[in-house]
């Protein structure tokens, strides 16, 4: 004879403490939709294993820390989906990857720039503010796109925040005398927008330019180091954004 | 004096990633410490209080103070979390070897790590007043990640008695440890 099923009330205790499972734990739930009563002891229940919990606190590892806070910095809720594609830029190639793939690249890039970058901790942190504030706008987009001299760039912007992120791969190197100099190009002329950090081995970047504005457009020149008022060469990039 | 820590979840909430970084420094060490109990494995551990952690951090704005505290939340969380990979890491272990796990210390373990705060101690004084069963299988279920058949058969009980005492102990430690809301 199979024994007799515990009344469900009885199974508040067990249901708090996660001890039921599949198809105990369902009918549970189903008997606790239509009991106050029970929902009102295992709230309290639950205050009290959280308790318990407590009694078990221990010091994490400080590297939890650290990998738990670039999660939360990098890779925050994701934008919405990218813009249609616009036909008449043909040099321009919006990314057909999913976001996701390119914000966690962009992630890896951000981690990888700030562990060799040896900037300031309270510098790269405002700057890693920044991007994130970038990748979370609602009207962020992502696009890329090649470099006349070598080189893959990658811009996520949001005009919302007159801000975009540009990081690059696979640029050609340049003599120390030269560096990589970005500029935003509207109706008033060019505006330095940032140099490049060096040597350019694989990944470049990521530098966050503010200033933006609708019909603005995005240069990349090399220019002598230390960088140039105004582009003193040929724009390897010249995208409009 | 420290901020409300359904206010700092607030702010995480609205994208604060500094209120994140207070948040983590309060509730890290239980999130960790609870994994620790159930996983008896640091490493495994840090693996789940990550992904908990980060869970907070997202699901930020779904929390409800109306249903209950913040570590209330966490908590339920954390365990749900630890408990599903013992389980699943039972069911490799179940179907590789066939082999019993390690018999739970249960008691014995939470009063020896038990001692610096008042807290704990209070937790340790509360799970003293339970009956030996009931505090067995409160403490099989939620420091071992026991399901309640598991417990019964470790403790030789039948199920239905082992529900009741499950019940019967967590109303104890409530009124003990005054968590009725």
């Amino acid at each position: 004879m199979k024994p007799a099923r515990p009344h469900p009330h009885t199974l508040t205790g067990a249901y708090a403490l996660n001890a039921l499972t599949g198809a105990q734990a369902a009918r549970f739930e189903r008997h606790l939709a239509r009991c106050p009563a029970c929902a009102q002891e295992i709230s309290e229940f639950t205050e009290t294993t959280a308790r318990l919990a407590a009694a078990a606190a221990a010091q994490p590892p400080a590297a939890l820390r650290r990998r738990v806070l670039a999660t939360a910095t990098h890779a925050r809720r994701l934008p919405p989906a990218l813009r249609e594609p616009v036909a008449d830029f043909p040099r321009r190639r919006w990314l057909a990857l999913p976001a996701a793939a390119v914000l966690l690249a962009l992630a890896a890039t951000v981690a990888v720039a700030t562990r060799l970058g040896g900037d300031p901790a309270a510098r790269s942190q405002a700057r890693d503010s920044q991007i994130a504030a970038v990748l979370t706008a609602p009207d962020a987009t992502m696009l890329d796109t090649s470099i006349a001299t070598g080189g893959t760039a990658t811009v996520v912007m949001s005009l919302r925040r007159h801000t975009l992120v540009f990081a690059a791969t696979g640029l050609v190197s340049l003599p120390t005398a030269r560096c990589y100099e970005l500029w935003l190009i509207g109706p008033r002329g060019d505006t330095p927008a940032g140099m490049l950090p060096g040597p350019q081995h694989g990944p470049t970047g990521p530098v966050t330019s503010t200033g933006l504005r609708s019909g603005s457009r995005l240069g990349l020149s090399v220019e002598p180091a230390g960088g140039s008022p105004h582009p003193t060469t040929t724009m390897i990039l010249n995208l409009a954004l | 004096m420290a901020p409300d820590l359904a206010a700092l979840l607030g702010q995480v909430a609205n994208g604060d990633d500094d209120a994140f970084g207070a948040l983590y420094d309060r509730i890290a060490p239980t999130v960790f410490g609870l994994a620790c109990r159930v996983l008896r494995d640091p490493g495994q551990a840090e693996e789940v209080a990550q992904d908990v952690l980060t869970e907070i951090w997202r699901t930020a704005a779904r929390f409800d103070p109306g249903r209950g505290s913040v570590m209330a939340w966490v908590t339920t969380i954390a365990h749900r979390r630890a408990v599903d990979r013992v389980r699943a890491e039972q069911r490799m272990l179940d179907r590789q070897q066939r082999a019993a796990r390690p018999a739970a210390t249960g008691y014995d373990e939470v009063a020896e790590t038990v001692q610096a705060s008042l807290d704990r101690e209070r937790v340790r004084r509360c799970l003293g007043s339970l009956t030996a069963l009931q505090r067995q299988a409160v403490t099989l279920a939620y420091y071992d990640g026991c399901t309640y058949r598991q417990a019964a058969a470790r403790l030789g009980v039948p199920d239905g008695t082992l529900s009741t005492r499950m019940r019967d102990g967590l109303i104890r430690l409530r009124d003990c440890l005054e968590t009725r809301r």
